[in-house]
């Protein structure tokens, strides 16, 4: 007999136990009935994994060096038509792309990473009920999705500082896939993801920071932008502020018609100090936006949800 | 949170249009979300006298003739109790609109009609429900003759013409400040460029008449003034009733002021208030004198207030010197709050007790055993400063978002708690006096004795700063006459020293220590919209490899007809049993949104076999899925930053309904053809391993991918029980591909040479071995030459097979 069948013979046994419970004291029956079941389910477990074991064993071997089968055509692709790239990387790639002309080097974002590059090291106070505001999520160890791109300033700072000493700018883009604790809807997705900029050098200036911003929006629009900012607050730059450009003709916008793009500001002298480099003598700016909206601007989408869908009738189209 | 902007006028004079003043907000101070236009809200409504009020026969109803300031009478059926002859009451006329029901889809249209099919009734006398001034539908609404005549407009009488700004609250998180409208307003005289001259403000001398002062405090003229009322108090106090104690946890509660008050009179809640409509405005309700007197001041100074029946606290207490003790709860402690529920506290939460009794959870919510009623003779009124992270749970873990918890878990500074008690008992004077006054401060308590003690606020320290360096930032050329003024304007103390500005804060400015804090003050009150965009050099960047190499695997992959997708980076415990890996080896969120998404994926070949069964369905019978995208395990461990080790990860899926032949060699061809675009010839080896990508894979019709001495992925078909987990039809096959190790091997492809002449032939080969034993003789045959494989053929019956290729010598 096979273990198959041995274990089907079990689950039979087991089954005609069931009938004894009238057998069994009425306060008893209850535990009794929970035993038998716990028992039934432990040998279901254990038919699934040897069902497995025998499917997984009628199996042909082939040749793996070969390049096709035996009298079989030789692969092709398919056909070019059906290829798509996700509109998210091409726009991320694009927006890349766009920085990297205005001198940015590019670090992408981690995807797991730590409270003290999520939030120590970027000036959050600890225990801060700031810290709640951007609803992680979190690992048994403690480790963190990030929820925002800025998880990686305190690397790029690092990373580049060296710059500095050369008489040179940091100049450094972030792009990334980051994560928020929050429900679902048309334009709301738990994963998203963003773009940071981090620039430093002894001289910039928050008018530098809007320059920067307002050229990279008209090059990415590809027309003139009217900006204009909101006062904001972030614990890791000082001032704080949103950035918006006047919604782009092509999408439709009309005068006064502003959009939120990003929040931005002056970086905090605690999270330069936190990375070694001296705020009396270097100052710079850092902004984080989301690429999803930009995404669905500029192609009109209104559901958020499609980008993480892997629903091929979306896909096809770009 | 919601402003009034005719509550504001009354504290700074604005010279701009609302449209500007609007925008200027938005620029220079807060996120306006919305503005509700209530400007047309209470027109064609009046001030009446009911002349005459007849009961009729056997109903409810009164048949009342009213005085609308024109010559007729005017007949209306009233259904209100209260309605009697002499009372002012409001009017809404035929054809007016219901002001409740402005917002709703059909408002509600008042008309003329004929009730009990014989009196004529012409529009309605108006409860404060219909008015949307409160939940209050026991009767109608009573105008104070002092304020109004008959034939007035309700709008005038109490400036309803307004439009009320929805602010966004996360954008003032740093500001507790302007969570009253005293605040609020400083900052708007600040943008305007005024001087913001009210400290304090007394709306009203006798309390419940706030509504006499319509024309209210005029900007810079009014201070606070209520130190005479409670200096008499305080001789209460010290002379005789020394009737509370206070001993608070200096950890959770940095200001505790308790003022005792005494019944001696009636507080006559019968007219309608432009208190009322100030709290209506607000978003809140009028509720009885007391709670809408503290109520009202929360609103005006962002300092919360909480009244407690004293004589109930006592009770509880049970000792004959009550003591108001702030501590922490204990775990498990129960106590029942106003709402009637029964709060389960843990050891977070700040609690309220009489002696040791718990009777309020601190800032969120009163208790019921203390609650103030119709028969409350004496009163404790709290104004205290507690703990914002200790609050910030509370109201995260008993579901508590009240006005005044928003407010507290923003860090209302200690400050203002006396000041703020005292106006409340000021309000209040008509039917309570100051019987006692405690007012503890953190680590120093002390009870109220000197004039001094009034200024209770730790000074702050002075930032020192130069013109330069703060236009050095902004990048503008502010002069120092300009930054000052700006400055002072908002409450700043500006001294000058040998070129530097010594800056010292105001003591509702708990957020300013260092020089950026200035700065930002100065850019936002100028606008930084006033701050001139440049741009500075630039060098140039360097090639980021990965970008370029996945840059260059989605141009190649879209020629070869695939899709690229984006999956979750959290899957199922389940996705992961389907794909036959281990749950252990997986980061496990905690707080995951649902079951769906409750581990870190190891790999990215599970999450697209996942949609490969969602596009089987749709139908599409064929098509090819990929994923560029970041993976991490257990096993990898931590590197030197102490964070889990990631790698970029391709996965690939092949998939067909009706697809006939080994899937294994059309996935292989992908990669081979992918991998040659880095110019990379893998070798395909049997699977020794059993690393997490490969398990998904069955080792008889899969291959490691190897380089130079290294694996870099696993191609080739799933385990049968895989394939069935996930649903999937028969034609089926992926890789999965490390990308970081792509990205170091990768090399510029190599052009070749069209001129090249080759001499072409095909050879077959019969034969029992492997193809790539064969191909291993035929490059030896052939050294240099260009082979490429043209077929396999196995006649029926035969162990032998004939391998062809196309040779290029």
């Amino acid at each position: 007999m096979t273990e198959l069948e041995e274990l089907k013979q079990e689950l039979k046994k087991l089954n005609t136990g069931y009938a004894k419970i009238r057998e069994v004291p009425a306060e008893k029956r209850g535990e009794f009935g929970r035993e038998l079941n716990a028992k039934k389910l432990a040998i279901l477990d254990q038919i699934r994994v040897a069902e497995e074991a025998a499917l997984d064993t009628e199996v042909e071997a082939i040749d793996i060096t070969a390049p096709c089968g035996v009298n079989e055509k030789m692969p092709e692709f398919y056909s070019v038509l059906d290829g798509s790239k996700h509109p998210l990387m091409t726009e991320l790639d694009r927006v890349i792309s766009i920085y990297q002309l205005m001198g940015f080097d590019v670090m992408e974002s981690r995807q797991l990473d730590d409270e003290f590059h999520m939030f120590d090291s970027l000036n959050f106070a600890a225990e801060h009920p700031a810290r709640d505001g951007y609803d992680t999520f979190r690992t048994e160890e403690g480790l963190i999705p990030p929820a925002h791109t800025s998880t990686m300033q305190h690397r790029v700072l690092k990373t580049y500082k060296n710059r500095l000493a050369q008489g040179k700018e940091i100049a450094v883009v972030v792009p990334g896939r980051v994560y928020r604790n929050e429900d679902v809807d048309a334009t709301h997705e738990h994963t998203f993801y963003q773009c940071e900029g981090v620039y430093v050098s002894k001289n910039c200036t928050m008018g530098d920071m809007l320059g920067i911003l307002r050229e990279f929006f008209e090059k990415y629009y590809e027309q003139k932008l009217n900006i204009r900012t909101q006062p904001g607050y972030f614990p890791f730059t000082e001032p704080s502020l949103e950035f918006m450009i006047e919604k782009p003709k092509a999408l439709g916008g009309k005068k006064g018609d502003f959009l939120e793009m990003l929040g931005c500001g002056m970086i905090h002298p605690n999270v330069l100090k936190m990375a070694g480099i001296d705020p009396s003598e270097y100052h710079g700016f850092a902004w984080g936006g989301g690429i999803d909206r930009l995404v669905m601007l500029r192609y009109g989408l209104k559901d958020v949800r499609h980008f993480e869908a892997g629903n091929l009738n979306f896909l096809k189209e770009f | 949170m919601r402003i009034s902007l005719n509550w504001l006028k009354k504290y700074v004079k604005i010279p701009v249009s609302d449209e500007e003043l609007i925008r200027l907000i938005g620029a220079r101070l807060v996120e306006v979300e919305g503005v509700i236009d209530e400007t047309t809200k209470y027109n064609n409504i009046y001030i009446v006298r009911v002349v005459i009020a007849e009961k009729i026969p056997e109903t409810h109803l009164t048949l009342c003739q009213i005085d609308c300031g024109e010559k007729d009478l005017v007949q209306v059926v009233c259904g209100a109790p209260n309605v009697r002859e002499g009372m002012l009451a409001v009017w809404i006329k035929p054809g007016a609109i219901v002001p409740a029901s402005v917002q709703e889809d059909a408002p509600f249209v008042i008309g003329k009609r004929k009730m009990l099919g014989k009196y004529e009734s012409n529009g309605m006398l108006a409860g404060a429900d219909e008015l949307d001034f409160g939940d209050d539908h026991s009767g109608i609404v009573e105008i104070d003759p002092e304020m109004a005549r008959p034939g007035e407009l309700l709008v005038d009488v109490f400036e309803l013409s307004d439009k009320i700004l929805e602010i966004e609250n996360k954008s003032l998180t740093h500001r507790p400040d302007c969570f009253g409208l005293v605040g609020f307003a400083r900052e708007v005289a600040g943008i305007l460029g005024e001087k913001f001259e009210v400290n304090f403000v007394r709306s009203s001398r006798r309390a419940g008449r706030i509504s006499q002062s319509l024309t209210g405090p005029a900007p810079g003229t009014v201070r606070y003034s209520a130190r005479e009322t409670f200096r008499d108090s305080r001789g209460l106090a010290q002379g005789s009733r020394n009737l509370l104690q206070i001993s608070i946890d200096n950890s959770v509660c940095s200001r505790y002021t308790a003022v005792v008050l005494e019944k001696h009179g009636e507080i006559r809640k019968k007219y309608l208030t432009w208190q009322d409509t100030i709290l209506a405005k607000s978003g809140m309700r009028p509720i009885d004198p007391i709670v809408d007197a503290t109520n009202y001041l929360m609103l005006l100074t962002g300092q919360p207030l909480h009244a407690f029946d004293y004589d109930k606290f006592v009770a509880v207490g049970g000792s004959a010197k009550p003591t108001i003790k702030v501590r922490l709860a204990k775990d498990g402690e129960k106590l029942v709050l106003l709402d009637g529920k029964e709060a389960l506290l843990n050891e977070n939460d700040i609690v309220i007790c009489s002696g040791d009794v718990p009777v309020a959870l601190a800032g969120a919510m009163g208790g019921e055993s203390t609650m103030i009623d119709e028969n409350t003779r004496n009163i404790i009124l709290e104004s205290a400063t507690f703990s914002l992270y200790n609050l910030r749970k509370t109201q995260m873990a008993h579901g508590i978002f009240s006005e005044a918890i928003t407010r507290f878990t923003k860090g209302q500074p200690p400050y203002q708690t006396l000041t703020v008690a005292e106006e409340c008992a000021e309000m209040l004077s008509d039917g309570f006096k100051v019987v006692d006054v405690v007012d503890q401060r953190s680590s120093a308590g002390r009870r109220l004795e000197n004039e001094n003690s009034f200024s209770f606020c730790s000074s702050p320290t002075a930032v020192k700063i130069t013109t330069d360096e703060i236009n050095g930032l902004l990048g503008t050329e502010y002069n120092e006459s300009l930054i000052t003024k700006t400055l002072e304007n908002v409450g700043f103390e500006i001294k000058r020293k040998r070129g530097e500005l010594e800056i010292l804060a105001p003591e509702w400015r708990t957020d300013i220590h260092i020089k950026e804090d200035i700065i930002e003050e100065v850019g936002r009150l100028l606008g930084y919209d006033n701050i001139e965009p440049t741009l500075p050099k630039h060098g140039t960047a360097e090639k980021n490899k990965m970008f370029g190499l996945k840059l260059a695997v989605r141009e190649a992959m879209k020629e070869f007809g695939a899709n690229e997708v984006l999956t979750y980076s959290f899957v199922s415990g389940r996705l992961l049993d389907k794909a036959g890996l281990d749950k252990k080896n997986s980061y496990k969120i905690v707080n995951s949104i649902s079951p769906e998404l409750q581990y870190v994926r190891q790999s990215i070949v599970p999450s697209l076999l996942e949609k490969a069964y969602v596009n089987q369905k749709i139908p599409f019978d064929k098509f090819a899925l990929y994923e560029m995208n970041k993976v991490y395990r257990k096993d990898l461990g931590f590197n030197d930053e102490q964070v889990p080790v990631e790698r970029m990860q391709m996965g690939f899926v092949v998939a067909e309904r009706k697809g006939v032949g080994t899937a294994y060699y059309k996935a292989k061809y992908y990669v081979s053809k992918l991998l040659a675009e880095f110019n990379i010839e893998p070798e395909f080896l049997p699977i020794k391993s059993k690393a997490p990508m490969n398990l998904p894979f069955e080792d008889k019709r899969a291959a490691e991918i190897w380089v130079s001495g290294q694996c870099i992925g696993v191609v080739g078909e799933f385990k049968n029980s895989v394939r069935r987990n996930f649903k999937l039809a028969e034609y089926l096959a992926g890789f999965e591909i490390d990308l970081d190790l792509v990205s170091e091997l990768a090399t510029t492809k190599k052009i070749e040479s069209d001129f090249e002449v080759r001499e072409k032939i095909d050879e077959t080969v019969t034969t029992k071995e492997t193809y790539a034993e064969t191909l291993a003789k035929i490059l030896k045959k052939y050294p240099g030459a260009k082979i490429t494989p043209v077929g396999i053929y196995q006649p029926e019956g035969v162990e032998t097979k004939n391998i062809t290729f196309h040779i290029e010598k």
